[in-house]
């Protein structure tokens, strides 16, 4: 019997392992996976397993020729002169962007906020034009023309998820809720799900705060603890945690509706079936002669 | 007979049965009791739901209480999930932690005390609202209906203390508000708030004494009022709809032995068995995400359990409006969280004794009304209802703003707006709907007949045709009939004798 | 028991003299065809059976959740649909009658309990008049007195706690780890808890401290125009509607939401609620930069911070200022 559930049991495990390695390992093809745009086909390539795969291939990226930035000026002048002006001076119709850093440059372009219609409002994810590559070359030349933050390349070997969580509860959890699900603030802004961010874009986020989200810099928050809040969001809060389906991670209220529609309503179909549906013997019996239909309409005629 | 009693009597089940009856005299209210009479109508077993998933929650949390530590203290945790690994945390929330991860069945025996806690509440509602519909709640069952409602309340009052006692951060919030709800009791608010909370908040103890409230006290009550609510069921013998047999005088239906025992025992393993699936398949309140509770932490998107839903909601759509009087003020959160609930529950409690001021009747009720023939009732409860569940909606004008791509203050003034004109809409469509339905032929699954007389000139009148003589049984009016065509049958059989009887069915 | 009208035989009453005899129509069962019937409620029984002997092999082996929550929940349901379908198809399906008497007494009957009640009542009471009245008075010492430890030992009454916080004149701007903020600390945009160095972590004490414009004061209502130096401004982080901490600060339009009943309160025109249940704009904290750069308070709050409360009324808060 034993052996017969060990074997049942056993692919589970197996599964389980397997998330369990994939979390711990912060596996590269995970991250592909997952985020979508991850670090871009080098990660996806790396061996899989190799714990430091996913950062060389970041570093990969990083290392920046006088040809990468020939590239991204290419690309800015075609995609993004428009409206922030062929020196990234701005216009009428977007902000400057010198100064602002490649750091801030990426995390807008690679989550697909831009191009951005409105900046006041909402953004719009839209799908990825660039691969990553352009991307980066993007970003670092507009960081080359006046400075500012680099794109950051989140080491999590050493972080601490303990002091990550505590950090998210602190800072991340007002907006983005405790559980990473994301929620809607005050006049059509939304704090977005962290679900399927990057660790460079939500490095990114927290060091420049995009829009509507405050800026924690390094007198807030310590280079140590952004890496321990990325730690914590990219194993724990993007990875589904014990107990079943977790309804989106939005709280009572899927529950409640669970639990009054599946659980009250199932236990009320059952009683359904037990009981009885119509007043039972009336329609057998009403026909027949033997059963008086009530005293009085005989007493009547 | 004689041989077979004769066989039993030396059957040794048998012989202790005797020795038993002989100083306890059970046969004697004991056949009644087996012979009692459950109407086998599906509606009746709804308030059996709650029993139910009563027991489960006793049983479930027998078990929980062998591992929670209703303590303060902070400890350094240090278990199973990493996360939370070296965080100084309290007993509670770290003990709550090791039930979940480290004792083994603990997080399906947790999970399923959280579902059951959601069913109990949600099937007293339906319970409730099946009573108020059919007119359960008249002579002589209004004693019975406060107790009802009094477990309402209680159960809807024990499920927040226990979904409070983890001291996670969701939770902790819920704790928070109920500081400032309980602040702003008229008068002396502030002082019950810091008796029970042991001081400001924080407090000193409120774990703890949540605690106990939550395992001992409430629980006894629950279990006394429960125990008077199922005796006067069985004093008072059960309702019954009307159909063939049923009488004021009587109850039809099958005997608690073998039949109804059986299928209620079926649908306790089967109630047993959702909460066990839903244990096992969704998650409920994962403490281990949201991280102990400290003041000044807070997440978004807190909502409390579903039944406090309608508070959240009532808190959030209410105006900005605060009393300012010389030496006094009224809090903001004294209109939806003290006088709303209030009311709610007078009323609720009341209810038995307004209806009866109002229509005068004051007889003795076993058979149910169906909702369509109390059209001013059913339409008056399911406007309270939607009142209600609208105030439950608001309670997520977060969340649905979000998952609906609208702002939040769209969201917020559409259930400002829907809270006071949904109940007046949903009176309305209920009335109506109500007559519709009284005047259709499948109305007809009734043994109430009206005759329809027919005089010496040829008019039509109708007249109810009386039941049971010596019986108050009030009816509705008949609806006057201008003229009715017979069928040439049904003309063929009475037609001589001027009087027709056409039961509703057939109009 | 009143007046019956005769039943016609088709629904006997179980607890009428001698007993219905067990082949009359009622005690026949509802299935058509039972051997059908007898094969499903074995066939659950055996489901309940793998499923209950699944639950002990999943425990005895330490599964997850899942395996024990589904192993056990097929048990019960299994069991309960054989039981169900068992008692639906397989028992007596009558219908049975029971006599039902109206429930109210006789007149006669209340007569005699209130006669009884009454007249030897008051043989035994209402001739001592003198002793029933130190009765009522014992026991009603006995209740005023009870209620003092049951009630008042619960905890402290609130004094003056609701009034005042721990924050004082010159309070250095904390954070929870006990580090002194700086001017230099912040990002413009920038965001962070705080509290007076006593107080690390109170509930009623924290504040939110906001670096919302790079240099100059924030002045955010008149008479509070050195209140918030060098672009940073301070906010009791208690709401004033239920309590909650309001700490989504949102930068674009420099205003803060309350994440439990979403109150918005606008900074520049000194926390004033703009949407939503708060009735009270968040009281501010007064700021003032020192020599070395640390931030610190020039006074306490000047009123209760947090939801209102009954006795609050219309007081003059002045006094309840920190020194």
């Amino acid at each position: 019997m034993t052996g017969a559930l060990r074997r049942l049991v056993a692919p589970l495990s197996l599964v389980a392992a397997a998330a369990g390695l994939g979390v711990l390992a912060f596996a590269p093809g995970h991250a592909g996976a997952t985020a979508g745009v991850a670090t871009g086909a080098t990660a996806t390539a790396s061996p899989p397993a190799a714990l430091p795969g996913s950062l060389l291939a970041a570093n990969a990226t990083r290392t920046h020729s006088s040809s990468n930035l020939q590239l991204g000026q290419t690309l800015f002048q075609e995609s993004c002169s428009s409206c922030h002006g062929t020196d990234a001076q701005g216009s009428a119709l977007a902000p400057n962007l010198r100064g602002l850093g490649a750091a801030t440059v990426d995390l807008w372009v690679s989550s697909g906020w831009m191009p951005l219609a409105n900046p006041a409002a909402q953004p719009v994810v839209k799908p990825d034009r660039f691969t990553r590559a352009q991307t980066v070359a993007i970003a670092d030349w507009v960081g080359s023309l006046a400075g500012g933050m680099a794109i950051p390349h989140p080491n999590l070997a050493g972080a601490s998820v303990s002091e990550g969580m505590s950090v998210f509860a602190l800072n991340c959890a007002p907006c983005h809720t405790i559980t990473g699900a994301g929620d809607a603030l005050s006049n059509g802004i939304t704090a977005p799900s962290l679900h399927s961010e990057t660790a460079t874009m939500i490095n990114e986020a927290v060091r420049t705060g995009p829009g509507n989200m405050p800026r924690f810099g390094p007198g807030t928050l310590s280079q140590k603890q952004v890496l321990d809040v990325v730690a914590y969001v990219r194993r724990y809060i993007q990875h589904p945690t014990s107990g079943g389906n977790d309804l989106g991670g939005i709280g009572p209220v899927a529950e409640g509706f669970i639990g009054l529609f599946v659980g009250v309503g199932l236990c009320v179909l059952a009683a359904f079936w037990i009981g009885d549906r119509t007043p039972r013997d009336l329609d057998e019996h009403a026909h027949g002669s033997d059963v008086p239909h009530g005293p009085g309409t005989t007493e009547h005629a | 007979m004689s041989t077979s009693a004769a066989g039993e009597r030396s059957n040794p089940a048998d012989k202790a049965y005797r020795w038993v009856d002989d100083r306890l005299a059970i046969s004697r209210g004991g056949r009644h009791l087996l012979n009692k009479i459950f109407p086998d109508h599906w509606s009746f077993m709804l308030g059996e739901i709650a029993l139910y998933s009563f027991i489960v929650l006793l049983l479930t949390g027998i078990f929980l209480t062998l591992y929670f530590v209703p303590s303060e203290t902070t400890v350094i945790y240090h278990g199973a999930y990493k996360p939370i690994d070296g965080q100084r945390i309290s007993e509670a929330y770290a003990s709550t932690l090791n039930l979940s991860f480290a004792v083994r069945a603990g997080l399906l025996m947790r999970q399923m005390h959280h579902w059951a806690a959601n069913i109990f509440v949600g099937s007293i509602v339906v319970h409730l609202l099946r009573v108020f519909f059919t007119g359960g709640f008249r002579k002589p069952r209004e004693i019975n209906w406060i107790i009802g409602a009094n477990l309402l309340i209680l159960a809807i009052f024990n499920g927040f203390l226990g979904y409070s006692l983890p001291d996670d951060l969701v939770s902790g919030t819920g704790i928070r508000i109920a500081f400032s709800i309980l602040e702003s009791v008229p008068f002396v608010g502030s002082q019950l708030a810091f008796l029970l909370f042991g001081g400001n908040f924080p407090g000193t103890a409120i774990i703890p004494r949540f605690f106990i409230i939550h395992v001992l006290i409430l629980p006894l009550v629950i279990l006394g009022l429960l125990g008077a609510h199922l005796g006067m069921l069985i004093r008072h013998k059960h309702t019954q709809f009307r159909q063939a047999h049923a009488r004021e005088d009587n109850v039809v239906g099958t005997p608690l032995w073998p039949t109804f025992a059986m299928k209620t025992g079926g649908f306790f393993f089967l109630t047993t068995a959702v909460t066990v699936l839903l244990g096992a398949l969704v998650q409920i309140n994962p403490i281990w995400q949201y991280g102990q509770y400290y003041p000044y932490k807070v997440s978004y998107a807190v909502q409390p359990d579903w039944y406090m839903g309608f508070l959240d909601g009532a808190l959030r759509v209410m105006p900005a409006w605060e009393l300012h009087l010389p030496g006094h003020m009224i809090p903001n959160v004294f209109f939806p969280a003290i006088l709303l609930p209030g009311i709610t529950f007078t009323l609720l409690m009341l209810y038995p004794f307004i209806e009866a001021k109002l229509t005068g009747d004051v007889a003795e009720h076993h058979l149910l009304d169906r909702p369509r023939d109390r059209p001013v009732r059913t339409a008056f409860g399911v406007a309270t209802f939607a009142f209600y569940f609208v105030l439950f909606g608001a309670s997520a004008t977060d969340v649905l703003a979000n998952y609906l791509s609208l702002t939040l203050n769209f969201v917020l003034w559409a259930f400002r707006i829907m809270a006071i004109v949904v109940p007046f809409i949903v009176f309305a469509v209920t009335y109506k709907l109500c007559k519709e339905l009284q005047q259709t032929p499948s109305a007809g699954k009734r043994q109430q007949f009206n005759l329809i007389l027919r005089s010496a000139d040829g008019g039509y009148t109708t007249v109810p045709a009386e039941q049971y003589p010596g019986y108050d049984q009030p009816e509705l009016a008949p609806v006057d009939v201008e003229k009715v065509e017979l069928t040439a049958d049904a003309a063929q059989q009475d037609g001589d004798e001027g009087v027709y009887e056409i039961p509703r069915r057939y109009r | 028991m009143p007046d019956l009208p005769p039943h016609n035989g088709q629904v006997p009453r179980l607890n009428d003299e001698g007993r219905v005899p067990l082949d009359a129509p009622q005690f026949q069962i509802a299935a058509h065809n039972p051997r059908r019937v007898e094969v499903a409620v074995a066939a659950f029984f055996l489901l309940s059976l793998a499923g209950f002997a699944g639950f002990g092999a999943a425990y005895w082996q330490g599964a997850s959740n899942l395996w024990l929550g589904m192993t056990l929940g097929v048990g019960f349901a299994g069991f309960g649909l054989a039981m169900a379908s068992w008692g639906k198809w397989l028992m007596p399906r009558g219908p049975f009658e029971e006599p039902r008497a109206p429930m109210a007494t006789t007149e006669a009957e209340k007569e005699l309990f209130i006669a009884d009640f009454a007249s030897r009542g008051k043989v035994a009471i209402a001739r001592r008049h003198a002793l029933a009245k130190l009765m009522g008075l014992a026991g009603g010492v006995l209740g005023v007195v009870v209620a003092f430890p049951l009630i008042r030992s619960l905890g402290p009454l609130p004094g003056n706690t609701q009034y005042r916080t721990k924050w004082r004149k010159g309070s250095f701007l904390t954070t929870i780890d006990g580090r002194r903020v700086t001017v230099n600390d912040l990002e413009v945009g920038g965001v962070l808890t705080v509290f007076p160095p006593d107080d690390l972590g109170g509930a009623i004490s924290q504040t939110l401290l906001l670096h919302v414009q790079a240099s100059g004061n924030v002045v955010t209502m008149q008479g509070r125009e050195t209140w918030g130096p060098n672009g940073y401004v301070a906010f009791s982080k208690v709401c004033t509607h239920a309590g909650c901490p309001v700490g989504l600060y949102e930068e674009l339009t420099q205003q803060l939401l309350c994440p439990c009943h979403q109150s918005l309160f606008d900074i520049y025109t000194g926390a004033m609620p703009v949407f939503g249940p708060a009735p009270r704009p968040l009281p501010q904290l007064a700021l003032y930069i020192d020599k070395s750069g640390h931030i610190r308070a020039q006074h306490g709050y000047t009123e209760p911070v947090g939801p209102g409360f009954w006795s609050r009324g219309a007081a003059p808060f002045a006094r309840y200022r920190g020194k």
